[in-house]
């Protein structure tokens, strides 16, 4: 329902706005989209491990991060490869595909023990950003809450070894003075709250 | 089930703002899957469930519920190629890189027959297979992988390789090339003979040949892995060159093309590779024979005299047949490689193409990747990566994108790289078969 009618709209909005674009060889959000999913699972649902989910991720935060891997200010090993691919009207494109996506959690099971220390760490230090538990996405923080835990430690070790360069910075000053330990329990904590 | 808000208004609009103008009306009706009028919009058959064709059947389906999909598979569970090389290591078993059809039928709603395509009658639209069925289509699809050219190689055949196996199709000769591996002595020598371009996986042979040193190091420790190569140049080779030195030293050794690795002939019982100058006896034999289409896209006229299949790059409609499509490796694709990834980008844009195809309208523009990963030492990765766009009718990687691994990355990215491998492994399979 809710798509059919987005679909609808977008139509409308397609017209309407088409003045100022390309008219040929443009690629659908589609085309370009599905080409990520031998690395992040079909629409964005990655299958795990270190790979994280995309699909049902905030379109504006997607957008920012693959203009960012584009142009280098992010650190990649592959990403920044990849991104270097597409226009930045490509990138938007893909970000808007993934976005519109329904989020899958992961299936992994939790430690018990390791999810109640990363939800103290979290109810401290994290929640005014990451609110419900990791669930809300907005003002450029991505949805955590299923997260693969191997992605989400992944990233915090990378913040973790960056510190204050960590972006935003209030986040890497927070996540430097946490141990290995706490780091994965926080992974645990995200990973359980599906 | 979340409200239609003004937010999701604008985020699909952005999805759509990104096309030109009629292309956008026609781009995004395609993309909705269901129509009114119900089936009957046509049939699909797709020949081989591997990494173009599974991913082919299952696309097609998601993007119009409509069409009918038959998936036939020679056989009844499916072993990847990609990854298999550590089960030569040790790392893993042969159950890690198997996998099933139940769920493309069971979740997909694709109808999946276990039969081998003996047959195609492209006039008549029909395929025929070893079980005597006749099967209609209205589009065909052929991802058959590829074929050995044993007659490259004096004395090798189907036969000869069930004692110096290629192992080059994941499965049993997999199992029979590890079970020779751990019947080795110490002090042995393994032979890798790899194979002129072009071939299926080209970082393949060279990723193996570090994965069967890893083995030998944990456990025979005197042995060498010695690489007899068709060609004076390979994929990744620095990287993989730097990789060897750091893990094994001079346990694995490379010989070029012109340095005496081109292989005539072979005597299998004595486990001996005949080159130009010299001969090599090995303890363990693995030679990866000159590949070809695979064996129906050869019967079925698919192939030009490369014995590869010609296609129109931007759909892979066969340019020899009508309503026929090759996708994998088996087609002639350009600038992409013959791998598992660009198999799967191809019949994603195949899968796209019959769509539109079949819904009356212009087949869209296309877009392909292709990712490598290699694991030379389990916390040790490296890859290579493209992004491809159509120019003039070919499949040209975009300047600026894509390349290798760096050179200089730390031990902590290789570590990564490594791990990123698993996870596309997981992942990618996870797109073809659920």
């Amino acid at each position: 329902m809710k798509n059919r009618k987005a679909r609808l709209l977008a139509l409308t909005a397609a017209v309407i706005f088409s003045g100022s674009l390309v008219a040929e060889g443009v690629r659908t959000p589609s085309m370009l989209a599905n080409t990520c999913a031998g690395c992040h699972g079909t629409l964005g649902a990655s299958a795990g491990d270190l790979m994280p989910i995309i699909g049902g991720m905030e379109k504006e935060f997607l957008q920012m991060i693959l203009l960012e891997y584009k142009t280098g200010e992010r650190d990649s090993t592959i990403m920044g490869r990849i991104a270097k691919g597409y226009s930045d009207a490509e990138l938007k494109a893909i970000a808007s595909f993934m976005a519109d996506q329904e989020w899958v959690s992961s299936p992994v099971k939790t430690d018990a023990k390791m999810v109640a220390i990363g939800q103290k760490i979290h109810d401290k230090q994290c929640k005014t950003c990451h609110e419900d538990n990791g669930r809300v996405q907005e003002d450029e923080a991505p949805r955590l809450a299923g997260q693969w835990p191997e992605y989400t430690m992944h990233y915090l070790e990378w913040c973790h070894s960056k510190g204050k360069r960590c972006a935003p910075r209030k986040m890497g000053k927070r996540v430097m003075k946490l141990s290995k330990e706490e780091l994965k329990a926080m992974a645990e904590f995200y990973a359980s709250e599906k | 089930m979340a409200m239609f808000t003004r937010r999701k208004f604008v985020k699909a609009a952005g999805a759509c703002t990104a096309l030109g103008a009629l292309a956008s009306i026609s781009a995004c009706t395609a993309n909705t899957p269901k129509r009114a009028s119900g089936g009957g919009k046509g049939r699909v058959i797709v020949i081989g469930g591997g990494y173009g064709g599974a991913i082919a059947a299952k696309y097609i389906k998601l993007a119009d519920a409509d069409i009918d999909v038959t998936l036939i598979e020679r056989d009844k569970k499916y072993v990847s190629c990609p990854l298999s090389n550590e089960v030569l290591g040790g790392d893993r078993n042969i159950d890690s890189v198997t996998f099933g059809y139940d769920t493309l039928k069971n979740k997909r709603g694709i109808n999946v027959v276990q039969d081998e395509i003996v047959a195609i009658d492209p006039d008549k639209h029909t395929v025929k297979g070893k079980s005597g069925k006749q099967y209609d289509y209205d589009k065909l699809v052929v991802s058959p992988g590829v074929d050995f050219r044993y007659d490259k190689i004096d004395g090798y055949d189907a036969q000869a390789a069930e004692i110096i196996p290629h192992a080059w199709k994941a499965g049993p000769q997999t199992v029979t090339l590890r079970k020779q591996l751990e019947a080795m002595k110490d002090g042995g020598v393994c032979y890798i003979a790899a194979p002129p371009n072009p071939f299926r996986c080209p970082p393949g042979p060279y990723e193996r040949a570090a994965q069967i040193a890893h083995y030998f190091k944990m456990h025979k420790p005197k042995s060498k892995v010695i690489i007899l190569d068709a060609k004076d140049k390979f994929s990744k080779q620095g990287l993989f060159m730097q990789g060897y030195k750091k893990f094994y030293g001079d346990m694995v050794e490379w010989v070029s093309g012109a340095g005496g690795g081109i292989i005539e002939a072979v005597d299998a019982n004595s486990r001996t590779l005949v080159g130009e100058v010299e001969e090599y006896k090995g303890d363990v034999v693995n030679l990866i024979p000159p590949q070809k289409a695979g064996k129906i896209a050869q019967i079925a006229g698919l192939a030009d005299d490369s014995g590869w299949c010609p296609v129109n790059q931007k759909t892979f409609e066969s340019k020899l047949h009508k309503d026929v499509y090759v996708i994998g490796d088996a087609c002639i694709a350009g600038k992409m490689p013959k791998s598992g990834y660009a198999a799967n980008s191809q019949g994603k844009v195949c899968a796209a193409a019959i769509v539109a195809t079949l819904n009356g309208q212009e087949p869209g523009e296309p877009s392909y990747v292709n990712t490598c990963y290699s694991i030379i030492s389990p916390e040790w990765g490296i890859s290579v990566a493209a992004v491809y766009q159509l120019v003039d009718g070919k499949i040209v990687g975009v300047k600026g994108a894509g390349g290798l691994s760096p050179m200089n990355a730390s031990a902590a990215t290789r570590a990564i790289e490594a791990k990123f491998a698993r996870s596309w492994f997981k992942n990618v399979t996870a797109d073809m078969f659920t």
